[in-house]
């Protein structure tokens, strides 16, 4: 069976910043970083990262900051703002009740209805 | 908030190269590290570098779609627009050139009569809080605005307490000489506490202060801007030098502001009144000839100061019974609307007809649009296709107008700025604060909007078109015309029915003011200004005591007229007809019918002539005889008068050899007999009817009147006409009678008539040429909607003329369709025409604002043209040859 999860629409915001809220990354390596963090099943889209990394930036949630890669190479890192710590609270909070929701929901049985 | 966002937006686009510098690096960054990864894996390098941006895919793509999530790229969008609209206008010039051309002439009328309303209306007059400031006139049974005394104005000014003060004003129009050649200058004499009280701050220098009044104070003079400017060249170190005012000296002591006006007084010069100084300070049957302006206290409305006058009033007639006859009120009247009372509904008029010039236009312009866009469609659809969004393509075609109102709207404004000499040269010289006339930033404000509401207003008929019409039906549908096409040629038809409105009201509007021009001109002033010159003057304060001097000077100026060729006959008047800002007129009675109540006193204009004054002027002498040289101080005093005077006083009998009583001095009235009868005159101007003249001969004019004539009278010789260098002559033969005489202009009586008329003339001829353009642009918008269905409709017409409809059939289509919209624009326009009429009724003479004569003849003209036009586009159709036009798919 395949393993690889297809990206729920609008999660791409909450994982990124998951991913950076563990350390400033780099763009290639917030990829690697989802995929890592979730096990392998996650795979994002390379086109669809700048465009949300720098959406991010301009919602203040993201900062930026050249600097060196573990390989010695320029890179642009990015690292979450205070502000973006707290939409990550409150995004994981919203996620888990809607998930936690619609997983009660998918359990249901027939005689309970 | 709207600022930071701006500000956030400016830096991005000021920071775009840098930034587009780290999306390139950042882009390859990525591709770098992805390759490492990829080699790590076992790959080579070559392949891995290679297999990294084909992962990554479209850097064009990416950066785009960076650029969108960063925001703050509407400038770029904006200027790719504009690019892009530039583009498209480029590739069709006829459009364009016509769309510039209407939005250049529209917006440029448009803003160059806002300039001169500007200016009249809008700018802040020169007084704090002007709306508290009241304009006093007294009311007579016969005229609401004539004038106080002074000991009356002086009662007023003590007792009433709705005031924070009241100054009184007079004319004041004397002789100015310094080191340049002397003239007359007019100005006012007021009360020098009026400026604290109207709170004017002088340009230069000051204005007059309380001590200014006191008796025995140096003698000061303030002067106007235009004065300034025009003698002396707005040289700042005029403040303290001398001039003379009819032979006095006074200082000059500051500069007015540019907007200083009061109402039906030029103000060139501004003298304190001194009333003490004044020996009618205590005559209470002295002359009227102040007005009052007040500024009321906070609290207190013009309603409760008006009553607290009239309570005055009353009083002062109990008090002082029979020396204030005839008057039986006061009128008041907010200052700043007194002082452009005559002049505020033409200007407004013309700025409205201005405004509709410019929209008929727009409406064109949008119509033109709608058919372009209904063309375009094609290819906004392959746009769309292409991925546009709707939103674009709405921008797109906003961005076009807005670049077709900009560079339109700014050649307007150039000319405007270019052209604003001519301006001035084209508006009556008589309009209010007419000389402080700029081009300030509330013009360029005002310019700006209405570009802007110019550019929504053709843009938005093709952009709502277009979020209406499904594009993917275009793509579809070959290329002929598709759904949008029933929307967007009723939409045409509506913006075409509108045009024709606009312009029926318009012309309505012209046709109103033309006749009404016509019935005046027409008028008869009563004389006859063939030839006729006038030359103002005033004498000098010394050297003419009395009548007998005044009379001696004349005589010599006579003896000169007689040596110069081409001059028929020569007279002295104390004041011309046709002279809207002088008046004077007494009192008389008929001994043997007294006036039941002093109020009922009737009144004349009065005038003091010499003998030859009637044939001169060619005032008909209709009964009784002229006056002679023998009618002088040792003979009974005589009068003639005007028909108006026979007709309302002496209905039962001739009033030639009648004797009335004359109210002409400060003493008791004085018996003058009636020996002639001329016609009636137009005094104050050709609009209000002749009321009753009284003439007196020069040598019997009474104590009194030798100040008053020593001022101001004016020197009127006839000519043959065409006289060369009469002027160079007229005001030498003056000057060698009495070198110290200040000499005003020499006008041509028929100036003073074209006067009369000017402002008539003004409104006339450009609410007449708004109304041609409009007609002509109405008229195009139909030849355009016509010959465009006639377009669409090619293959149905061709399908017709195949099933073998006539010629004629056809043509009785194209017709009714023209005449459906004609008939509908016309109703409109009639319906607007009649709600707008009253706002012109005040600019009416002789004619009714409903007038149904020019009404149906605007309305034929209309229809004529416009007819006209669909007859043009309908030949097009007649050309139509089936065959073609059935293949042609």
């Amino acid at each position: 069976m395949n393993e690889e999860a297809e990206l729920l629409p609008g999660t791409l915001d909450l994982l990124i910043l998951k991913a950076v809220s563990l350390g400033p990354l780099h763009g290639y390596a917030v990829l690697s970083r989802i995929e890592q963090i979730s096990g392998q099943r996650l795979f994002v889209e390379q086109g669809a990262l700048y465009p949300a990394l720098f959406r991010l930036v301009r919602q203040g949630l993201l900062k930026t900051e050249w600097g060196k890669s573990e390989n010695n190479r320029r890179a642009k890192f990015y690292e979450l703002t205070a502000k973006g710590r707290k939409r990550l609270q409150e995004e994981t909070d919203w996620w888990k009740r809607a998930s936690a929701a619609v997983t009660t929901a998918l359990a249901a049985r027939p005689q309970q209805a | 908030m709207i600022v930071a966002y701006l500000k956030s937006m400016a830096r991005r686009f000021l920071s775009r190269a840098q930034t587009e510098r780290e999306m390139q690096e950042e882009l390859q960054s990525h591709v770098q590290l992805r390759a490492d990864a990829l080699e790590h894996g076992g790959l080579e390098r070559a392949e891995a570098e290679r297999r990294a941006r084909i992962e990554f895919g479209s850097h064009v793509r990416f950066k785009e779609e960076c650029r969108e999530a960063m925001g703050g790229n509407a400038i770029d969008q904006a200027i790719q627009d504009v690019r892009f609209s530039l583009r498209s206008l480029r590739k069709s010039p006829g459009f364009s050139l016509v769309a510039v051309i209407t939005l250049a002439l529209g917006i440029g009328a448009t803003v160059a009569t806002f300039s001169v309303v500007n200016t009249v209306l809008l700018r802040p007059f020169a007084f704090s809080q002007p709306e508290k400031l009241l304009w006093i006139y007294s009311q007579r049974s016969d005229n609401a605005r004539t004038n106080f005394s002074l000991p009356e104005y002086c009662d007023y000014r003590d007792q009433a307490t709705s005031f924070e003060g009241l100054a009184g004003v007079a004319s004041f129009n004397p002789g100015f000489a310094d080191s340049g050649p002397p003239e007359r200058v007019q100005g006012v004499r007021m009360s020098a506490s009026a400026f604290a009280m109207l709170a004017v701050r002088p340009l230069l220098g000051r204005t007059l202060i309380a001590e200014d009044d006191r008796n025995g104070a140096r003698a000061v003079v303030l002067i106007s801007y235009g004065l300034w400017s025009r003698r002396y060249a707005r040289d700042p170190t005029v403040i303290g030098r001398p001039v003379n005012l009819n032979g006095e000296t006074r200082e000059i002591v500051g500069v007015l502001p540019p907007g200083f006006a009061l109402p039906n007084l030029d103000t060139e010069i501004v003298v304190p009144l001194q009333p003490d100084a004044d020996p009618r300070r205590n005559v209470r049957n002295s002359v009227n000839f102040l007005r009052m302006v007040g500024r009321l206290k906070p609290d207190v409305t013009a309603r409760q100061a008006h009553a607290e006058l009239e309570a005055i009033r009353q009083n002062l007639q109990r008090q002082y019974p029979g020396i204030y006859t005839g008057k039986i009120g006061l009128t008041l009247i907010p200052l700043t609307e007194e002082i452009v009372a005559n002049i505020k509904s033409v200007l407004l008029t013309i700025f409205c007809a201005a405004g509709a010039v410019l929209l008929v236009g727009c409406v064109n312009l949008a119509g033109i649009s709608l058919s372009r866009a209904a063309a375009r469609q094609r290819e906004l659809a392959v746009r769309t296709a292409l991925g546009a969004t709707r939103g674009q393509l709405t921008r797109l075609l906003l961005t076009e107008s807005f670049v077709l109102a900009l560079v339109g709207g700014s050649l307007g404004v150039l000319v405007e700025l270019w052209s604003q000499r001519a301006l001035l040269r084209l508006v009556p010289t008589d309009l209010p604060r007419i000389e402080s006339f700029s081009i300030d930033w509330t013009v360029l404000l005002f310019a700006g909007a209405l570009i802007f509401i110019a550019a929504v207003a053709c843009g938005l008929a093709p952009a709502w078109l277009l979020s209406r019409s499904d594009l993917r039906d275009a793509l579809v549908s070959s290329g002929r015309a598709s759904t949008g096409g029933g929307l967007q040629s009723r939409l045409r038809t509506w913006l075409v029915s509108g045009q024709i409105a606009l312009a029926l009201v318009l012309l309505a509007n012209a046709g109103l003011l033309l006749r009404s021009f016509v019935r005046l001109s027409s008028e008869q002033p009563g004389f006859d200004p063939f030839g006729v010159q006038t030359i103002r003057f005033s004498l000098p304060q010394t050297g003419y005591p009395d009548v007998a001097a005044i009379a001696q000077f004349y005589d010599q100026l006579h003896s000169r007229a007689s040596a110069i060729n081409g001059i028929k006959s020569d007279a002295l008047i104390s004041i011309l007809p046709l002279a809207p800002r002088s008046s004077s007129f007494v009192h008389f009675t008929r001994p043997d019918r007294p006036p039941s109540r002093p109020e009922e006193t009737p009144s004349t204009n009065y005038r003091i002539v010499t003998p030859e004054y009637f044939r001169t002027i060619g005032i008909l002498l209709l009964e009784g005889r002229n006056f002679s040289e023998s009618d002088d101080a040792e003979h009974p005093p005589v009068a003639i008068v005007s028909t108006i005077v026979a007709k309302n006083n002496f209905p039962d009998r001739s009033p030639i050899g009648q004797r009335i009583l004359v109210d002409d001095t400060e003493g008791d009235p004085r018996p003058v007999e009636i020996i002639g009868i001329v016609g009636p005159v137009k005094q104050t101007n050709l609009e209000t009817p002749a009321k009753a003249d009284i003439y007196l001969p020069l040598q019997q004019v009474p104590k009194d009147g030798v100040q008053w004539l020593r001022n101001s009278a004016y020197w009127v010789v006839k000519t043959s006409g065409g006289a060369t260098g009469l002027e160079r002559l007229l005001r030498d033969a003056i000057q060698n009678v009495d070198p110290s005489v200040a000499v005003g202009a020499v006008r041509p009586m028929s100036e003073a008539v074209a006067t009369a008329l000017a402002a008539r003339r003004f409104s006339l001829l450009l609410v007449g040429s708004f109304a041609a353009a409009a007609l002509f642009l109405a008229a195009a918008g139909l030849y355009g909607v016509i010959s465009y269905g006639i377009q669409q409709r090619n293959r149905e017409i061709g399908v017709r003329l195949a099933l073998g409809a006539t010629r004629g059939m056809i043509l009785g289509m194209i017709f009714k369709e023209g005449a459906v919209l004609l008939a509908s624009g016309i109703i409109a326009g009639f319906a607007m025409a009649l709600v707008l009429a009253k706002l012109i009724a005040s600019q009416m003479y002789g004619v009714n604002e409903h007038d149904p004569f020019s009404f149906a003849v605007v309305g034929l003209i209309l229809s004529v043209i416009s007819l006209a036009a669909c007859a043009i586009a309908a030949r097009r159709a007649m050309n139509i040859d089936p065959i073609v036009s059935l293949r042609c798919e």
